[in-house]
């Protein structure tokens, strides 16, 4: 860790437009995606939305939205390297984009008025206007972020690219309903072969530990004096495998000039078969853990989380070995070294060049005391809940682990400014009432068991466990997840070398983008988790300063957690 | 031309069989813990987070 690679975030004076729409074609067409996307979900999958009326002329939305979306994907995806290095400004269409949301604003009162007052009839008048009206919005949209001239150049500029991810969209979409299938294999051919092969395996590694389990192959069950378990189609590994096959293929084409293929194509057998094998052993610790600490902790705890935990170890083994396995990665055929640089003329080693290859590529220093302690929290958050049944006993393990981390990079965090003034304390106090408004809304509290389970402990254990989780919610959580989605993430949208950006320089997109990030991580309550993390990136960028982020976030939780020992509302932890 | 072929193949085999992920979710019935939403993000964003952080320039 360089001594200097924690800037304060507010020692730069480089100024932007707190909104300001992309530029340049690229940006436009992340745009238009992103837009998109949003109009889809607001106007067929939201909670009004209902199955078997999310229908475009009759077709089924759910089902054919597959083709566009791997066209878009794969068009863009593939067509990226070529559009970045086209810089020229482009316009916005603001009228086109107004009647865009005229047309959205007439699909939603439609679809409200349609489903609440006057029924829905797949044929009914109603269906086609509103048809007509979306997909007249979404290329008005299309047009409004890309001029049809930008479509067209971006058509010609990339040769047969269209009719490639024309085929590739028409691929998933035909792939996607035999994949989907798969996951509802019990019974199948398929299915049976898996669940049969798991099965005997599971019990000739069980068979090393324990020979009193009683095996039944007829429906694939274990059963011990306290637990019972039965390997179904989808537990035999499938989504593992597909997880891996997924981040394999991804990792390989984004780095794709890093490698030599088809050598490193080689790797990913590799990864599935680790991946099949942890999900064995995710089976036998189940049914061993179940026996041995009762079913809550198998079922709940473990059982879910084992297998997050699998595939994160596999995913990281596979880009760590294939950044370090030197017989797969390519040879650069010549490194451009900066004038001076150390190597610059010679013939390098091919780990040398490797590691200049990607020395240019990779993240900025300073990335680890914004990031590290956060990631520790979220691994030991895994930890103590995979060892859990429905009362996190092992909570207090966050706590340590966040403290060690934060202690560790002290001495660059201590860089930071954390001076803060009276905006933070208000806006936590804010951010506290939006956060129980729901609550408050709905006079009665959410149920939760972890009023009994904290009534079962003895008083020194209980209040133990409470200081704790207070300390960990007003201290070590505040400045971790600020660091990390405000100190990193919000300034990494803008650019890679994130700590030469200023916290007063953060756009729009950022602060929305983390945002949402950071409320996505609090599970049902993302809306007002993105709220809260709106109103701490205002805090960070109107004061320029980490500290008045972290005082107003400490002071949320604080107020949070009066309010859930004072009331009892448990379910708000 | 080979080169594009591979460089296609990957990412319609990765995009098709990316549905599973998702599929799991959709398909009739199941209610496999590990599609809670909040436990995927919290590992997709470990995994996301500490390949950011193995991926740091070796020197300035």
């Amino acid at each position: 860790m360089d001594s200097d690679s924690v800037s304060t975030g507010d020692n730069c004076s480089q100024s932007a437009p707190f909104f300001a729409l992309p530029r340049h074609l690229l940006g436009r067409l992340y745009l238009f995606g992103a837009l998109a996307a949003f109009d889809y979900l607001a106007c067929f999958a939201g909670r009004g939305a209902v199955a078997g009326r999310l229908k475009i002329f009759g077709l089924q939305t759910v089902t054919y939205a597959d083709i566009p979306l791997f066209a878009f994907v794969v068009f863009l995806a593939l067509g990226h390297s070529k559009w970045k290095a086209q810089q020229e400004d482009i316009p916005f269409g603001r009228i086109l984009f107004c009647c865009h949301l005229l047309c959205m604003a007439a699909v939603l009162y439609i679809t409200l008025v349609a489903q609440k007052e006057l029924g829905w009839q797949l044929y009914d008048p109603f269906s086609y206007t509103k048809s007509a009206l979306y997909i007249l919005g979404a290329v008005l949209l299309a047009l409004a972020c890309v001029p049809l001239r930008c479509w067209l150049g971006a058509i010609h500029s990339t040769g047969l690219l269209w009719l490639y991810a024309s085929f590739a969209g028409v691929a998933g979409w035909c792939l996607s309903s035999p994949i989907r299938f798969l996951w509802n294999a019990d019974g199948t051919a398929l299915g049976v072969t898996m669940q049969t092969v798991a099965f005997h395996v599971v019990r000739a590694v069980l068979g090393v530990f324990r020979q009193d389990i009683v095996y039944d192959p007829a429906t694939f069950t274990m059963s011990t004096p306290r637990i019972e378990s039965t390997i179904l189609a989808g537990c035999t590994g499938l989504e593992g495998l597909g997880l891996i096959l997924l981040f394999t293929s991804i990792w390989l084409w984004y780095f794709r000039k890093e490698y030599r293929f088809p050598r490193a194509l080689l790797l990913v057998p590799g990864a599935l078969a680790c991946i099949w094998l942890l999900n064995i052993a995710r089976l036998c610790g189940y049914v061993l853990i179940g026996d041995a600490f009762g079913s809550d902790i198998a079922e709940i705890g473990f059982h879910a989380r084992a297998g997050w935990i699998s595939f994160t170890i596999v995913a990281l083994g596979f880009s760590m070995l294939a950044q370090k396995l030197i017989w797969v990665r390519r040879i650069p055929a010549a490194v451009s070294y900066p004038a001076g640089q150390p190597g610059s003329g010679a013939l390098n080693t091919v780990a040398g060049a490797s590691e200049e290859s990607s020395e240019f590529r990779g993240e900025s220093p300073a990335i680890r005391p914004y990031l590290i302690p956060f990631l520790a929290i979220l691994a030991a958050t895994f930890v103590s809940k995979a060892s859990s049944g429905y009362f996190e006993w092992l909570y207090p393990l966050r706590f340590f682990v966040a403290a060690i981390v934060l202690w560790h990079f002290w001495p660059e965090l201590k860089k930071i400014n954390w001076r803060f003034g009276w905006l933070g304390p208000v806006a936590g106090v804010v951010v506290f009432l939006v956060w129980i408004a729901p609550t408050l809304w709905a006079h009665r509290y959410a149920s939760s068991r972890l009023g009994t389970d904290l009534a079962a402990l003895s008083p020194t254990a209980r209040w133990a466990w409470i200081a704790f989780r207070v300390a960990a919610a007003v201290v070590t959580v505040p400045i971790a997840e600020e660091l990390a989605f405000r100190g990193y993430l919000a300034r990494r949208i803008i650019s890679r070398d994130f700590d030469g950006v200023s916290f007063t320089s953060l756009t729009a997109l950022s602060v929305g983008v983390s945002s949402l990030a950071f409320g996505l991580m609090h599970g049902e309550h993302w809306i007002v988790g993105t709220l809260a993390g709106l109103a701490y990136a205002g805090v960070l960028r109107w004061r320029g300063r980490m500290g008045d982020a972290v005082v107003a976030h400490a002071v949320s939780n604080l107020l949070l957690a009066a309010w859930v020992l004072g009331l009892g509302d448990w379910a708000q932890w | 031309m080979k080169k594009n072929l591979l460089k296609y193949s990957l990412v319609v085999l990765g995009l098709a069989l990316g549905t599973i992920g998702t599929a799991h979710g959709l398909a009739f019935g199941h209610g496999s813990p590990e599609v809670d939403p909040s436990l995927a993000i919290s590992a997709l964003t470990l995994l996301g987070g500490t390949l950011a952080v193995l991926r740091v320039r070796r020197g300035k």
